[in-house]
């Protein structure tokens, strides 16, 4: 797909094209309130999935199987027997991609704070040859002041420690390609994950781009995801990563 | 001389120590290894419960004021030590787990997809 850069309204129709080689890996832990409509909105996009459910305690599994069942043959789930956190799972979501031939790979949160829309723009880089990995950077503008600030910080401890300057250290969609996910070698179990795959793109010297991504904040999605006890785990695995 | 209460109570702490780590060898709790160095601790226990004055010379031969204060630090620095391997020990153990949950999560794909209708949301 050549030339002209695609826009969000253009996605249904260039999604067609294209829609039997993106993979989407989506990690979801205790997200039984929201994870039905994330992937039946990826469904009915004709996207291929690999949900992995790390341990979750409420239905979150259930809720999922009865959904990949009733798409046959395009979604695929896997289930941690245990919590494991985030690094574990979206290990096991890219060996399941890998393990299925899959070219195009995209990380995308299941706890609703992404845009479908957005897995087009971001695959497209990879799509066209011109990226081994692209980071969906959220807008910092329109983040509550404290995840923007904890965000920001991220960025500047993943420059400090790991060498490498990005836009959005610790955001959940990105894109990969087969290349770059066989080249990741990252041990982080937790959200460390993030930061540690900037520093692979650096080290492993791939090519990366960044491209803006919308971010939906609810309620809901504000109560999870990185806040400021798990910034300072990271940062602790980061000091601890650099005397190793 | 008379033997102080502290020392019967380290004499008492040091041979316990013996029998509970030696019984922990014989059921194939601890390793060797572990087994000569708890040990080790267990006799310096004992000999110095009854020979306190011994630490003097360690104090002298260290550079550090007393005797007790010498005991003191090496028992610090044991104590960071193990913390150390045990640190060490969990964070293995934890990434072997999370290598066994992940390679059954990856053998059970799409497992139970037929089973339990009653769960459908």
């Amino acid at each position: 797909m050549p030339g002209e850069p695609l826009k969000k309204q253009d996605t249904p129709k260039l999604l067609a094209q294209v829609e039997e080689d993106i993979w989407v890996i989506i990690p979801a832990y205790n997200e039984e309130n929201i994870i039905g409509d994330v992937l039946k909105e990826l469904f009915s996009r004709g996207l291929k999935l690999v949900i992995i459910d790390d341990g979750s305690t409420d239905r979150t599994y259930e809720i999922a199987r009865a959904i990949v069942k009733d798409n046959p043959g395009r979604g695929y789930l896997y289930h941690h027997p245990i919590n494991r956190g985030l690094g574990a799972t979206l290990k096991t979501g890219i060996e399941a991609c890998l393990a299925k031939g899959a070219d195009i790979m995209v990380t995308f949160d299941a706890d609703g704070q992404h845009n479908p829309d957005d897995i087009l723009p971001v695959s497209q880089p990879i799509i066209e040859g011109q990226a081994d990995v692209v980071i969906g950077v959220r807008d910092f503008d329109d983040m509550p002041r404290v995840k923007k600030i904890s965000n920001q910080l991220m960025n500047i401890i993943t420059w400090i420690f790991y060498g490498a300057h990005v836009q959005d250290s610790q955001s959940g969609l990105r894109a990969f390609n087969r290349k770059a996910a066989i080249a990741l070698d990252v041990v982080s179990r937790e959200y460390g994950i993030s930061s540690e795959i900037i520093r692979e793109i650096k080290h492993k010297e791939l090519r990366m781009e960044e491209v803006p991504i919308e971010t939906i904040y609810t309620e809901y999605a504000l109560a999870k995801g990185t806040n400021l006890k798990v910034g300072i785990k990271i940062l602790v695995k980061m000091i601890r990563d650099v005397f190793k | 001389m008379a033997m102080m209460l502290y020392q019967y109570i380290g004499l008492v702490i040091g041979i316990v120590g013996i029998v509970y780590t030696f019984m922990r060898f014989r059921e194939n709790k601890m390793s060797l290894g572990m087994l000569f160095l708890w040990n080790i601790v267990w006799i310096v226990l004992i000999v110095l419960s009854i020979f306190p004055e011994a630490t003097v010379y360690f104090a002298n031969l260290t550079g550090i004021g007393r005797g007790l204060d010498v005991i003191l630090i090496l028992g610090l620095i044991g104590c960071y030590y193990l913390i150390f391997r045990i640190y060490n020990m969990i964070e293995n153990i934890e990434q072997e787990i999370t290598h066994i949950a992940r390679e059954i999560a990856l053998q059970r794909e799409n497992a139970d997809l037929d089973e339990k209708e009653d769960e459908e949301d």
